[in-house]
């Protein structure tokens, strides 16, 4: 057994294909197992903590790569092998079992993690082609001027607009008397029980969105 | 520590104000002069409802919530001296659902309170009396009561 992934590997490395090793370890329960645990001891042991941060750096940061590394790397099952040389054999079952699963559990997980990555990446060079400086990792790419939805509430109806944070209320203002069909000089204007000056803006008054502007006729 | 809780609640309670409310109603947290905010004081303004002799006035109110807040309901009140059969000398509204005791319940919203106070106004509660002017003149003198009505709403002009 031993000898036979002694030959193998170097052409081939299974342990890639098939991260679980499940067969080899139920094997290794009967008779093998030190021999195996120790010869992967002394290769992987070193390498242990540094293929897993390793992996972890190479995952998030380094899309590209990941394609070659989405299975969880081997010395990790063989570790744990370390461990549990010695122990009952039914404890030792389980454990196995446990490692087994959570190998899985990460492989799946790493997988997902690696096409969203992937995907992202895909989508934001497409997008940003034309601005090559800007990076895709900055969470949303800002536009340049934010819009708000704002509420116009007279007496019967709430009506609501998208303006932008920086624009000044006079516009906005402008199209609504144009909407409603009424002389702005008619019309007062009110966030918040005050008065709001034409040449203020939504930014200039912290508003958020679907916050509410009343609009009172004056009776004059 | 039931501090957070009254200020988280009136948090929220102030974000689904500023997103909806009653046209011509006004609640807002005081602010000091060097703009901080009092989430435990609110500077609120109920409009008279139309068809009403109290239409045309805009009453000022204030709401003291306590650290109990919202088990206990806030203090509610108007201006000192203001007429009306259920508002105390000291302008402190007398009405159910302010009542911890009575209808008070944690899950009434600040637009619920000044709804209900601007219902009160034109529907006093003559089984409940706070101020003997009012209350008498309402049962008395239903003229002179209007009139003066009327009066205190021309009092109360809108602030815009």
């Amino acid at each position: 057994m031993a000898d036979f992934t002694d030959e193998f590997e170097p052409l081939f490395d299974y342990t890639r294909v098939q991260p679980l090793n499940n067969i080899v370890y139920l094997d290794d329960d009967d008779d093998v197992d030190e021999d195996c645990a120790k010869k992967r001891r002394k290769v992987s042991v070193p390498v242990v903590e540094k293929e897993k941060t390793d992996t972890k750096v190479v995952q998030v940061v380094d899309g590209e790569e990941t394609e070659e590394d989405w299975l969880p790397p081997p010395p990790k099952v063989s570790n744990n092998v370390q461990i549990v040389v010695g122990e009952d054999s039914t404890l030792r079952e389980l454990r196995l079992k446990k490692q087994e699963l959570v190998s899985f559990a990460q492989s799946a997980k790493d997988m997902l993690q690696t096409v969203e990555e992937s995907a992202k990446r895909e989508f934001g060079n497409s997008l940003q082609s034309s601005f090559e400086a800007v990076s895709e990792k900055t969470p949303k790419p800002q536009p340049e001027r934010v819009k708000i939805v704002i509420c116009i509430q007279n007496k019967d109806e709430q009506k609501q607009f998208r303006i932008y944070m920086d624009d000044k209320f006079e516009r906005l203002f402008k199209m609504y008397a144009e909407k409603q069909k009424l002389d702005p000089k008619h019309l007062v204007f009110s966030f918040d029980g005050d008065k709001i000056n034409p040449s203020q803006t939504p930014a200039g008054l912290e508003m958020e969105d679907d916050d509410i502007i009343e609009v009172h006729v004056k009776s004059s | 520590m039931s501090g957070g809780i009254a200020r988280g609640r009136l948090t929220e309670e102030r974000k689904a104000w500023r997103k909806n409310h009653p046209h011509g109603f006004v609640a807002k947290p005081e602010s000091g002069p060097d703009g901080s905010v009092n989430l435990m004081v609110w500077q609120c303004i109920i409009p008279g409802k139309a068809a009403t002799d109290w239409e045309g006035g805009y009453y000022p109110l204030t709401l003291h919530f306590s650290e109990d807040y919202p088990s206990k309901p806030p203090k509610c009140k108007f201006p000192q001296g203001f007429f009306h059969p259920n508002v105390y000398p000291s302008g402190t509204v007398c009405l159910s659902i302010l009542n911890e005791d009575s209808g008070w319940r944690p899950a009434i919203t600040v637009k619920q309170i000044l709804v209900g106070i601007q219902d009160l106004l034109d529907q006093p509660n003559p089984a409940d009396p706070a101020q003997t002017e009012g209350y008498q003149l309402f049962i008395q003198d239903p003229t002179e009561y209007r009139r003066r009505v009327r009066l205190q709403a021309k009092q109360y002009p809108p602030v815009l």
